[in-house]
């Protein structure tokens, strides 16, 4: 028999280091030859899409194309340390810490551009795809190239620093203000349980993740879908079976992970309320979006057979198992 | 406000290079006189060892086997230096490394491997971590098994379940699992052009990688390089060291450059794990849905070594309340070490595995009230301006009752047959 | 040693190769086609994904001399008249991509897949890449890469 519930799960995340920990980010801006500008931090790119959204960021800040920007965060000898690419941190801290460095290197130019345009004064200048300019004189205007040419290859440049701000726990109490920003979420799922065979599917799933700002909404998405599968498989199937230590299941042909098949289309929400600590609103959403959804599975699961399950993953023995029992054998109402 | 380019889907920088397999990888670095190497590692849980490498080093094309005598700084780790680069004395889990065989062919490598005596004397084990944490279980480092106890202590617990009109007194459990990244673990490393020992891996963190390099090659920072390549997935499992130090120390001594790949069998017993948890969680609520109280207890099992677990189970504590105003707040939360694989950070990082009480906690403390799932949420939603049970106050940006709406709005989205329909 | 004649992405090749090599090893080590990933070594995960006269096989399952005789396409014979193959592009433009160790392999099987099946239902084309494991993007904006292939071949862009 087959029976449909629908549950909901409901998550927050705090995100970086926390608890006191200094947790920094650092980035530097060069200009280079033909007026492009490096932008240097250790923000690393695991395939979340850190280097894309953090380029938008230092694109937005100094108001010229990606096509001119050089993105270097690869080597240590070249780029300076902006903390590990975990705890959801990159968006947020190293976001912050690359438009800090932008506008530090939009300062200098302003501060160069005066003199070389002979002013009295910064006020009124605006930079702006790859130029300096009087906004009430436009003819006083320079560009990187011009300024480039000559001051040399990485004479020019800028940097920015984020710190975020925590506050240690009290070791008794537990008061303190252990991470900045949270994040929230809630997913909704619709699932059938074939009483029979105790197999769970997904018909069905609404996710709602608060990301404050997308800076890049198919890289929220991608996330969102990732996470929903990592979730998934959490819940309902993978499993190491420990024995006394020893990682049973320790290849793919033992270790199921989800497939294409085991995946639904998701209907996801972008919410946005953009936070002010952070670049242009944006929070981190890389391990939140595989928080709510477990939990919304395990309560579908009530919902749909009065069973609840305690212990993960609820593999389609131990599900059948639990409806045997509730039941008294059968499997049925 | 109006943006130029945030909020824009722009292509990915790296989308091109992926999509026609241009994108390297580690494993698909090749270097001119290049040899390889494989890691030797405990078959066994808990065990002294003693090991014996001489008739694997007769082996032709065999050029070195390094174990921990060759290593000048043999720990490492992220948050306690628990970790040895090769065991010395003792190994604590299955996959623990004790040697490093180099050669010229991966075959080489290989029969090297088997060669290599290790001589087992095995200890008892302990696997549970609530076992672990008795007194007189057999410990796994120094003399006791808890590695991190954390705290919270918010107003009057037993006030709290004295006025509670509904109680749910719950255990939930969960498992061990693995961030199964496509991209097995890799690296190369050489000596550059400026002196420098260079490894060039899939990391998320490589000047934490460069740190715990020079350390253990007892060098300065500024005499590592690490380089990122493509990275093939991470979720947290990229975190700890796994080869970086071994390469390093190897090309720095032989002065060739060095290649490792794992084995997906190899990638699972390398890197860190989820950690499980057993949470017990009575949660009290008054007659309408209003939560007065939770008292929490967590019990991770960090497994050999800590690498992130005090954090792990800090964040695990932090977040049993769900994102839910409760006035009277009690949580201990553990961090244990027994000799299963080691765990550490992985998406969502202790943070994860919470909700697996506290939204049941929720349905549950529900259908005793006879209220609907949504309704219970909603009167402890966190809201602008709630205050967490550590006492911090969540001053903006917090659209968690949106969240909720979005989702409830959409509901009617979702098929007609079979619903609960006072359930929502 | 073993002689074998064999024919990737276009080009005749004749080859010396050790009995026990795989067609992966072979492609990799032999030919410096890196595109062609290995993840698990048991035919499992389907990044080494290629395309084996007109079919796809994972590589690390099939041994080098098994390919003597036919034609081999792997993710670096797509690209025709310098211009990358429509699925390469609807990936991209829907962003199909994250960590992109998959990317190659699941292209191959997405391009047989249209080669037999050139209008493919949404529920089809999961079922072709079901072979071919993604833990970074949950597979939907991959079905939608397919999915806008279908129109990229059909418009001949």
């Amino acid at each position: 028999m087959k029976k449909r519930g629908r549950g909901i799960g409901v998550s927050f995340y705090g995100t970086g280091y926390g608890n006191g920990f200094p947790d920094v980010s650092k980035a530097k801006v060069v200009l280079h030859d033909e007026g492009k500008v490096g932008i240097y931090v250790g923000g690393t790119e695991v395939g979340q899409g850190a280097k894309t959204a953090l380029l938008q960021i230092g694109a937005e800040t100094l108001s010229i194309s990606l096509e001119q920007i050089l993105f270097i965060s690869e080597d240590t000898s070249l780029m300076p340390d902006s903390g590990t690419a975990a705890a959801s941190r990159q968006t947020y801290n190293t976001g912050n810490a690359v438009k800090k460095a932008c506008e530090n290197f939009k300062d200098r130019l302003i501060d160069i551009a005066k003199e070389e345009l002979e002013l009295n004064s910064t006020h009124g200048l605006k930079v702006e795809k790859g130029e300096i300019y009087l906004e009430f004189f436009p003819d006083k205007r320079i560009s990187f190239k011009e300024l480039v040419d000559k001051y040399g290859d990485g004479t020019i440049q800028g940097e920015g620093e984020f710190i975020a701000q925590t506050v240690e726990m009290d070791p008794e109490t537990g008061q303190g203000a252990p991470y900045w920003p949270y994040t929230f979420n809630a997913c909704g799922v619709e699932l059938e349980v074939d009483t029979l065979t105790g197999q769970v599917e997904i018909l069905d799933a609404v996710f709602a993740q608060d990301a404050g700002k997308a800076i890049n909404p198919h890289l929220v998405e991608g996330q969102m879908d990732g996470g929903f599968a990592m979730a998934l498989g959490y819940a309902l199937f993978e499993d190491l079976k420990l024995d006394k230590g020893r990682i049973k299941s320790n290849k793919f042909s033992r270790y199921l992970i989800p497939t294409a098949m085991d995946m639904i289309d998701v209907k996801n929400i972008i919410v946005e309320d953009p936070e002010s600590t952070a670049p242009y609103g944006a929070k981190g959403i890389g391990e939140p979006v595989m928080i709510p959804i477990a939990p919304a599975i395990l309560n579908a699961i009530y919902d749909a057979t009065g069973v609840r399950i305690k212990e993960l993953p609820v593999t389609p023995e131990k599900l059948r198992k639990a409806l045997d029992e509730a039941n008294g054998g059968g499997g049925s109402d | 406000m109006k943006f130029d380019i945030v909020g824009k889907n722009i292509i990915r920088t790296d989308a091109y290079s992926k999509v026609t397999g241009k994108a390297l990888y580690p494993q698909d670095i090749y270097m001119d006189n290049m040899v390889y190497g494989k890691t030797l590692r405990s078959k066994l849980p808990h065990a002294y060892i003693d090991i014996d490498t001489s008739e694997a080093e007769k082996i032709e094309g065999v050029i070195k086997i390094f174990t921990y005598k060759d290593v000048p700084n043999n720990s490492h780790g992220v948050v306690f230096k628990d970790h040895e680069v090769f065991c010395e004395k003792k190994v604590r889990r299955i996959g623990d490394p004790i040697a490093f065989v180099v050669g010229e062919t991966e075959e080489v490598c290989k029969l090297a491997l088997d060669k290599i005596k290790v001589d087992y004397k095995e200890l008892e084990g302990v696997f549970d971590p609530e076992i672990a944490m008795d007194e007189n279980s057999p410990k796994v480092h120094g003399d006791s098994n808890i590695v991190y106890h954390f705290k919270i202590r918010k107003g009057d617990i037993e006030e709290g379940f004295k006025n509670s009109y509904v109680i749910a007194e719950n255990t939930y459990k969960t498992h061990m699992v693995e961030h199964a990244f496509l991209q097995p673990e890799a690296g190369v490393s050489l000596i550059d052009e400026e002196g420098r020992v260079t490894v060039m891996v899939a990391t998320q963190y490589p000047h934490y990688d460069r740190e715990e390099v020079a350390s253990a090659l007892n060098i300065k920072e500024e005499e590592v390089r690490i380089v990122n390549t493509n990275i093939g997935g991470a979720f947290g499992g990229r975190e700890d060291i796994s080869l970086q130090i071994h390469l390093a120390l190897a090309a720095y001594t032989l002065k060739r450059p060095v290649k490792v790949v794992y084995s997906r069998e190899e990638s699972f017993i390398a890197h860190a794990k989820r950690h499980p948890m057993i949470m017990k969680c009575k949660t009290g609520a008054d007659k309408d849905g209003k939560l007065l109280a939770m008292e929490a207890e967590i019990i991770g099992d960090t497994g050999a070594y800590a690498s992130w677990a005090p954090n792990v189970l800090r964040k695990a504590g932090v977040h049993i309340t769900g994102p839910y105003y409760i006035p009277n707040v009690v949580v201990d939360s553990y961090a244990v070490y027994t000799n299963n694989p080691f765990a550490g950070a992985m998406r969502g990082f202790g943070a994860t595995q919470v909700p697996i009480a506290h939204e049941q906690q929720m349905d549950i403390l529900a259908e005793k009230l006879g209220m609907d799932p949504i309704s219970i949420r909603m009167i402890n939603i966190f809201k602008q301006g709630s205050v967490t049970a550590t006492g911090q106050v969540l001053t903006e940006s917090v659209p968690v009752e949106a969240c909720i709406k979005e989702v409830v709005k959409r509901m009617d989205l979702f098929g007609e047959e079979g619903h609960n329909e006072e359930t929502w | 040693m073993k002689e074998i004649q064999l024919n990737v992405n276009g080009k005749d090749y004749s080859l010396n190769i050790d009995e026990n090599m795989r067609l992966i090893d072979l492609l990799r080590d032999k030919l410096g086609l890196l595109g062609t990933k290995e993840g698990c070594g048991e035919g499992e995960c389907g990044a080494c994904t290629v395309i084996m006269d007109g079919e796809t096989v994972t590589s690390c399952l099939v041994m080098a001399f098994q390919a003597h005789g036919s034609e081999i396409l792997t993710i670096e014979g797509l690209e025709s008249n310098g211009k990358i193959h429509p699925i390469q592009q609807a990936f991209i433009d829907v962003g199909a991509v994250q960590c992109g160790f998959c990317t190659p392999g699941m292209i191959m099987s997405a391009k047989a897949l249209l080669d037999k099946n050139p209008n493919p239902t949404r529920e089809e084309i999961r079922e072709g890449i079901s072979g071919n494991l993604c833990r970074c993007t949950g597979y939907n904006k991959i079905v939608d890469g397919v999915e806008l292939a279908i129109n990229y071949i059909e418009e001949g862009k």
